[in-house]
């Protein structure tokens, strides 16, 4: 070997040397940087990894009747969910053919959780049933980001459905999301009902679980022993004036029919029946929705989406008479010694009809007998000597023309005209005393709400004290009464006892020995009520009955509005007695009555004048 | 004459260190919590591993009695041997993870390509010690050499054991550079690898490449028709990788030469792996999370971590200190072999020592550069660590030669 080569093994030995350590620093350098420099990003990156935060939803709260009766309960359902980053296409056959899906199907649902998010679990299957879901997390081993999600759906455990009080739950919008930090898209809350209005209430915290997975997603337990964990807070349950067997009389009574019917304690406004015909299930609207469902309810002609108890306006009637008294006394254009003679007319510039000849009417006989012509007469003097203003204000204080501050959204305001009203309706000046006469028997420009008519009535019963419809009483949690329903405090200062006692009278009267008689004339109770017709220029008249018991004592007041049905003594007040009947005995006794009503075709010749 | 006086006991140790570094890792990797989602067979891989710890240390032990020219003796007929398996298993060979690089006798499975890269380092060795010097002048001695080594390459290769192939072309620059190859020109071999991994990552940092290259080549062999050569290369390299992944290649085969740039391009397919070994190396931190306590090991997110990811159960459990200490190991281990290279007199035991650290560099470099998300990953052993018989096998048996060669390298020279 000579030197020459020696020299170059020398620095070939350097150079390999040379090589061996910079892999050496490359590495050891890459490792500094990873595990020293870039550790707080890997560190919680690998804790991620082998991580799950699962929301864990809150039990909703409950919704109770007043005496306990659960109404809206929940019940779990099973969503199946997965990451498309995890899931291996492969496996659509197999998935399939567990969810009894075509492969098609859950094809283009997969491709559609990969449009929403590829990291992200989301809902692939909403609302399994237990078998399948079970078939599922048996064979969860083979299916790599497949997952589930325990959620609850409303259940509705009596038979009542009350679809209008409790309304429905759905997915909220994106406006809702943004709004508040209590959702997560997908989630749902209440759209409609209690179930809006009391949102806040029933729907409790979201919880928070740290799950630990391995890489297929499969959860391996809890971690640190559920340290992190935040528990769901359960929402707050709602009790509700209701009375469930009354709800369901009520419901029963109304099957086929058109309108709305309020019952509440006129004492405090709770309600304890509130119906609104049609209606639609609920529980077809629970979790996961049934859109064949939805698609017909809402393109159905006779809108059963729609409350008709506290949005159907329509002119109140002849059950709109003993407030004209009322008002009448008070504004001192009749006394009650004051009689009008009825010939089967009044006539003021033209002839307004009478339902009969009723002959020397004072107040008493003109509201048992309903005379119009007396009611023409004493809306002309109000009209004509007071000003329409002054009637309009005093119409207002008994809950017609605004809305009564329900708890449920959406309720109807009512009209009961003023002068303004006219003005923009016919032009100033362009309206007379002709236009006002109407208002006197409650037809014309007047409209008022099942649930209107019912705090109207509850008034008259109560003395005049002002009250709020409600339907719920309390909200509370396991430790507290968060929400108690408050009363108003003030009354109607303007009226007096003589003057209702005279309009009670005259409204035990109608039952007695009025229009009402032969439905509302029970023996277990001594009802006072008046029926109404509210005429309807496109068809059939709209049938009213309003009514409170007992007599002396009122506890509940009931408003009917049974529309397109004619008469109101033959349509409303058989329904509004009905379920006095049953509130005030415990049950049905005229099972005639009920059968009669339950088959109930409105005739144009029955009934009798009101 | 003290044996043990003689005996190259550093890189005893150092082997021996990687190999018990190793045995833990797969212990973890197999027998930890994991083995709940492992299959039976592969939980069996520690025990298994164990045993050809113990056939392989009774191996070399074994080789030290034995003439250190026996090696240069049987060279041929080994290489030959070699190839004829080789061939035989492309035929009669079982297929593993795609691999048809298995044979097996009597339910027992051994990897031949493993055997051929020790046969490689001897046949060139033998070949190369029997020649005069490479120079400039005279390239033919170069290019027979060169293609004792492409033959086998290319054999690997059709048994579509990518990355054990790697290993033996990557032998060809290291050990013509040895025996006397110019610099420049050795350069000029290494030149693609350099250019096209920098291509990769962005056609300038390429061209940047070739041009540094280049301008080396020029400066150290100052030859313009090499530098010219060296040039067009170049370019022509820089070009043909950017049309390579922009027009020829399929997505897919673009994901996973990508992966290891963006592993975010396709993050469930190739940077898969990528983001996860990453994952758990980083979250090992200085000190690691512990014997059998990492997330990324025991929750099943790496990918083969008994033998390709093993570096990263190692990051993971025994954090930067371990992972370093492991990297310790080998500059040892290698550093050893060639400064024994150096000090030894005769060429074929100088060339089989640069020949066995050139393949644990490249070995160590590939695996290591795969797990930190450095290179494509491309799946090969790390020698010693991962699991894996014939690898232990045929890696000790070069240990145990390059021992052999080190221990009697005063009585070698003498047959020179």
């Amino acid at each position: 070997m000579n030197s020459f080569q020696r020299e170059r093994n020398r620095t070939s030995i350097r150079v390999l040397i040379g090589i061996v350590l910079l892999v050496g620093m490359i590495i050891v350098g890459r490792l500094y940087q990873l595990q020293v420099l870039e550790y707080d990003t890997y560190g919680p990156l690998s804790r991620e990894n082998s991580l799950r935060q699962e929301s864990v939803h809150p039990a909703r709260g409950l919704i109770l009747d007043k005496n306990g009766n659960l109404i809206a309960d929940n019940e779990p359902v099973y969503t199946i969910t997965i990451t498309p980053a995890n899931f291996d296409k492969k496996k659509i056959p197999l998935l399939a053919q567990l969810l009894n899906f075509s492969v098609d199907e859950l094809e283009v649902l997969v491709k559609k959780a990969q449009k929403y998010s590829w990291q992200r679990s989301s809902k692939l299957i909403p609302e399994v049933n237990f078998e399948v879901f079970s078939k599922v997390e048996e064979h969860i081993w083979e299916l790599p980001g497949i997952g589930h999600q325990i959620e609850s759906k409303r259940v509705y455990p009596t038979s009542i459905k009350a679809s209008h009080i409790l309304g429905y739950l759905r997915e909220i919008s994106e406006q809702q999301y943004q709004r508040s930090n209590r959702y997560r898209l997908g989630d749902k809350a209440g759209t409609t009902g209690i179930e809006n209005r009391y949102e806040e209430y029933l729907r409790g915290e979201l919880g928070t679980r740290f799950v630990r997975i391995n890489a297929y997603g499969q959860a391996l337990g809890t971690y640190d022993n559920g340290g992190l964990d935040v528990s769901p807070s359960s929402g707050a349950n709602i009790k509700t004036g209701l009375d469930v067997d009354l709800q369901k009389l009520a419901e029963e009574l109304m099957v086929n029919k058109t309108g709305g019917i309020v019952a509440m304690d006129p004492r405090t406004g709770a309600i304890r029946a509130m119906v609104s015909a049609p209606d639609y299930d609920l529980s077809k609207l629970a979790g996961k929705i049934d859109n064949e469902y939805w698609a017909q309810i809402n393109s159905d002609s006779t809108k059963p989406l729609f409350n008709r108890a506290i949005t159907a306006m329509q002119p109140p009637g002849s059950t709109f008479k003993p407030l004209m008294a009322l008002i009448g006394l008070k504004l001192g254009v009749i006394t009650p010694k004051t009689t009008v003679y009825c010939n089967g007319a009044y006539v003021k510039g033209r002839e307004y009809k009478c339902t009969g000849r009723h002959g020397e009417q004072d107040l008493a006989h003109a509201i048992q007998n309903s005379c119009n012509t007396y009611f023409f007469s004493l809306m002309n003097k109000i009209g004509t000597q007071e000003g329409l203003n002054a009637w309009t204000k005093l119409v207002n204080d008994f809950a017609l023309g605004h809305s009564t501050g329900i708890d449920l959204p959406n309720e109807a305001r009512g009209i009961v005209p003023d002068s303004a009203y006219f003005d923009r309706a016919f032009g100033k000046n362009k309206w007379g005393i002709g236009d006002v006469i109407n208002l006197g028997v409650g037809q014309g420009a007047i409209g008022a709400t099942p649930l209107q008519m019912a705090t109207m009535v509850s008034m008259i019963a109560n003395g005049g004290h002002k009250i709020k419809p409600h339907l719920v009483e309390s909200v509370y949690n396991a430790t507290d009464t968060v929400y108690k329903a408050q009363a108003l405090t003030d009354s109607v200062t303007w009226t007096n006892k003589e003057a209702l006692d005279l309009v009670r009278a005259g409204m035990r009267k109608v039952v007695t020995d009025g229009s009402a008689r032969w439905y509302a004339n029970i023996k277990y109770v001594e009802i006072a009520g008046k029926t109404g017709t509210a005429q309807n220029p496109h068809g059939r008249d709209h049938a009213w009955f309003v009514c409170y018991a007992p007599i002396d004592n009122p506890q509940l007041a009931v408003a009917v509005l049974v529309e397109n049905a004619g008469f109101g003594s033959t349509s409303a007040a058989p329904i509004a007695s009905l379920l006095m009947e049953k509130y005030f005995s415990g049950k049905v006794n005229r099972t005639w009555v009920y059968d009669r009503m339950i088959h109930f075709v409105p005739k144009d010749e029955d009934g009798v004048a009101e | 004459m003290n044996w043990y006086k003689n005996f190259d006991w550093l890189t005893f140790f150092s082997w021996m260190g990687l190999t018990v570094m190793g045995l833990f890792s797969i212990y973890s990797a197999t027998q930890g919590p994991v083995s709940e989602f492992l299959p039976a067979f592969i939980q069996q891989n520690f025990w298994k591993q164990l045993i050809w710890v113990g056939a392989s240390l009774f191996m070399v032990i074994a080789l030290q009695f034995t003439a250190p020219r026996t090696f240069s003796q049987v060279a041929y007929f080994f290489y030959a041997f070699c190839i004829t398996l080789t061939i035989g298993t492309l035929f009669l060979g079982v297929e593993v993870n795609g691999a048809k690089s298995w044979i097996e006798i009597a339910g027992f499975r051994f990897q031949v390509s493993e055997l051929m890269k020790v046969s490689t380092v001897l046949a060139v060795s033998s070949y190369l010690s029997s020649r005069r010097n490479i120079s400039m002048e005279r390239l033919g001695s170069a290019l027979s050499a060169a293609s004792l080594i492409i033959i086998p390459g290319v054999l690997v290769l059709l048994q579509n054991d990518t990355g054990t192939a790697l290993v033996i072309f990557a032998l060809t620059p290291f050990l013509l550079f040895w025996s006397g190859l110019p610099y420049g020109i050795s350069l000029f071999i290494v030149s693609p690898a350099l250019i096209g991994y920098f291509s990769v990552i962005g056609w300038y940092w390429g061209l940047l490449t070739a041009f540094i290259i280049t301008l080396m080549i020029f400066v150290i062999q100052k030859r313009v028709w090499l530098t010219i050569t060296s040039a067009i290369t170049g370019l022509i390299l820089v070009g043909g990788v950017n049309i390579a992944l922009t027009k020829v290649l399929q997505p897919h085969q673009i994901a996973r030469i990508e992966a290891f740039v963006n592993p975010s391009f396709d993050p469930k397919g190739w940077g898969w792996n990528v983001i996860q070994a990453k994952t758990a190396i980083g979250s090992g931190g200085l000190t690691g999370k512990g014997f059998m306590q990492g997330t990324q090991t025991q929750l099943r997110f790496l990918p083969e971590q008994w033998t390709d990811f093993i570096f990263c159960v190692i990051g993971e459990e025994f954090g930067f200190i371990g992972s370093v200490f492991v990297v310790f190991l080998f500059m040892v281990l290698l550093i050893r072999l060639i400064y024994g290279a150096g000090q030894h007199k005769h060429p074929f035991a100088q060339s089989v020592l640069v020949g066995v650290s050139s393949i644990f560099l490249i070995h160590l470099l590939i695996n290591t550069g795969s797990a930190l998300g450095l290179l494509p990953v491309i799946g090969i052993p790390l020698p010693f660590v991962s699991y894996g018989g014939s690898a232990f096998l045929s890696n000790s048996l070069m240990i145990g030669i390059s021992l052999n060669l080190l221990l009697y390298r005063r009585e070698f020279t003498m047959y020179i």
